[in-house]
């Protein structure tokens, strides 16, 4: 099979069929090998039964029906092991993505691009909560993760399976997947993709997530920096407070004329104790991620199956 | 050990006994007429967690006319313990946990057992109460904690009438004292979970008080619980909030005295507070470093973590 495209669906239950009749009027002329896998996230309305009489209908839609709510990533990762398809879309189930951009995604991947990413540079949402915090977060993780994406939380994504299948996506990761299939040295692309405002339902997103972002965006950053340089960002902070325990110390004890002072020295000294607990830190980290099962080699594999493929 | 009888049993009931037990022969006549009202083939199974001599010689008493199997631990080990060996025994694939003192009313059994044609864990709510209002009190302050961290809404986790399918068991580990939480780690798991409303027994009525150490012990479990639940995936989530306030607390103190000595001519280096500020910094800054190194435990055993249970998939 050639091509999968995967569709998390929560609550969508007037989306499902335009959504399905999109997705085929844009992938049929295609003339390849394909199904469409909506994964429903355990939505109480008819989203199900919706699907169903499609499903029923078409062979090529499959349905995968989750016991119970559980959230993006992981509807994203259940599709992702169901799919059985050579290259993997994703895209949201809301109708914001339009199918009619698939053709050109698979054109850009058979450019020779492991990845390409959707840029709704016309996006069609409210300016203060979701434009604005987007733009920041983006240009963040651009800077932080070295993989400078425009937008990160568009779903339109398309993958090479070999790519997707080996990365580890739990929680809240599927914002991270291009930082995280960097360390594989995958060929990233990025095009401009149509955004339609929400015809149906209710944005299920507001601006809770910023301190989400910025924690993963912390552990995404340490984890990539075990992948190149291990140790390397707790030796950074350690450095830095080994630094500032040090400049501490000398303010301390420099009027030689009186007595040193005992509240300076004292800050000096947990300064310096912080200094050392960063570097044992950064030690156990690299310890315990030398004894995971995830390792360089894991992604190198990847890679070199890619170019096989 | 009894001679296995020819057809396997579908409904396992367990019966733990712990601390806590009421008339043993009483309640096991009672209990059986539920468990035949439901129709199924059945097998009963007690566990003793420790030494209850005088159970022991009741279950024996009653080995003599009725079929149940007994397990004797060693010592005390509690009651998850208790469950996990009676489960390895139980052979049903639907599988019944009761209490070993009045809390149902046992002619309700059925409607529990036959709950589990639309869920994978059945719950009993002891609905309506006839308790005293102080035990009500207490019950009502326990699960209203518990549901706010808990996605799963359940009044009555005190109730240990649970049926439930063989499948929870498989993946769900129970141990120490989590086993009042059963349900809240199956739903975490994915399982469905629903409670239902069953008359409460008649004879449940006197008034519970419990050791201050009980209270603690609760207290703490719910602590572990609330950890398991809401931060095992993202342990920086927890530990970055905790952290960046401490750290924000200091840097806001050390820049207050910091501002004092470059403005107002406050003397910086006698000042014990600074002493404090930094200290604040130096913990925040170690409670993030923390959850740094439990995302990475997490991230190099993502694999092995399945976030979700399909149901179905169609076609």
């Amino acid at each position: 099979m050639e091509l999968s495209v995967i569709v998390p669906l929560y609550n969508e239950q007037d989306c499902v069929k335009p959504l399905y009749e999109a997705i085929v009027q844009a992938v049929d002329p295609l003339q390849i090998d394909y199904e469409i896998l909506f994964v429903d996230d355990g939505s109480v309305d008819n989203t199900v039964p919706e699907a169903a009489k499609l499903a029923h209908t078409d062979k090529r839609l499959r349905v995968v029906k989750f016991c119970r709510n559980y959230g993006q990533t992981p509807a994203m990762a259940a599709g992702i092991d169901n799919a059985r398809g050579k290259i993997l879309v994703t895209m949201d189930g809301d109708l914001q993505n339009d199918p009619d951009d698939i053709p050109r995604l698979l054109q850009k991947l058979e450019e020779g691009y492991d990845i390409v990413v959707g840029w709704r540079h016309k996006r069609q949402d409210k300016l203060i909560s979701r434009k604005i915090p987007s733009v920041i977060a983006n240009w963040l993780i651009g800077k932080i993760t070295g993989v400078p994406i425009k937008d990160n939380g568009c779903s339109l994504k398309a993958y090479k399976a070999d790519v997707i299948k080996n990365i580890p996506l739990y929680s809240e990761m599927h914002r991270f997947i291009p930082a995280m299939t960097s360390i594989a040295g995958t060929r990233i692309a990025e095009i401009k993709v149509k955004h339609h405002a929400r015809q149906f339902g209710e944005s299920k997103y507001g601006l809770s997530r910023i301190y989400k972002v910025l924690v993963d965006l912390l552990t995404i950053k340490t984890l990539l920096s075990f992948f190149s340089k291990p140790l390397v960002i707790f030796a950074i902070g350690s450095g830095i407070f080994y630094i500032i325990g040090f400049i501490i110390l000398i303010a301390g004890l420099l009027p030689l004329s009186s007595a040193p002072s005992l509240v300076l020295i004292s800050v000096s000294l947990l300064y310096t104790a912080l200094a050392t607990m960063l570097l044992l830190w950064g030690v156990l980290g690299e310890l315990v991620f030398r004894t995971g099962d995830l390792k360089l080699e894991h992604f190198a594999h990847i890679k070199s199956s890619i170019l096989s493929s | 050990m009894e001679k296995k009888i020819a057809k396997q049993p579908t409904l396992s009931v367990i019966v733990p006994i712990t601390e806590r037990y009421d008339s043993v022969k009483e309640l096991f006549y009672e209990y059986k007429t539920g468990i035949e009202a439901t129709g199924l083939s059945y097998e009963i199974i007690y566990v003793l967690d420790g030494d209850h001599a005088a159970v022991l010689e009741d279950l024996t008493q009653l080995q003599d006319s009725e079929k149940l199997t007994i397990i004797t631990l060693a010592r005390q080990f509690g009651e998850a313990t208790a469950l996990n060996a009676a489960f390895s025994t139980a052979v049903g694939s639907l599988l019944l946990t009761l209490p070993a003192y009045w809390q149902i009313q046992a002619s309700e059994i059925p409607a529990l057992v036959t709950a589990l044609k639309e869920c994978d864990m059945a719950l009993a709510r002891r609905w309506p109460r006839n308790d005293s209002a102080i035990n009500r009190l207490q019950t009502r302050a326990f699960n209203f904690i518990l549901r706010s961290f808990s996605s799963l809404k359940i009044h009555d986790a005190g109730c240990s009438a649970r049926a439930f399918k063989r499948a929870v068991i498989e993946e769900v580990q129970l141990y120490g004292d989590l086993h009042r939480f059963f349900p809240i780690i199956a739903h975490r798991q994915g399982f469905k979970v629903i409670e239902i409303d069953i008359a409460q027994s008649s004879k449940e009525a006197f008034r519970r008080f419990y050791s201050p150490g009980q209270y603690v012990r609760r207290l703490l479990d719910m602590l572990t619980i609330f950890f398991l639940v809401k931060f095992t995936k993202k342990p920086l989530r927890f530990f970055g909030l905790v952290g960046s306030g401490l750290t924000g607390l200091g840097l806001a103190a050390t820049l207050y005295l910091i501002i004092e000595r470059l403005f107002f001519d406050v003397a910086l280096a006698d000042r014990p507070a600074l002493v404090l500020s930094s200290l604040l910094i130096v913990l925040g800054i170690q409670v993030i470093a923390i959850g740094l190194i439990g995302e990475i435990i997490i991230f190099t055993h993502a694999r092995d973590l399945k976030e979700y249970r399909i149901d179905r998939i169609i076609n």
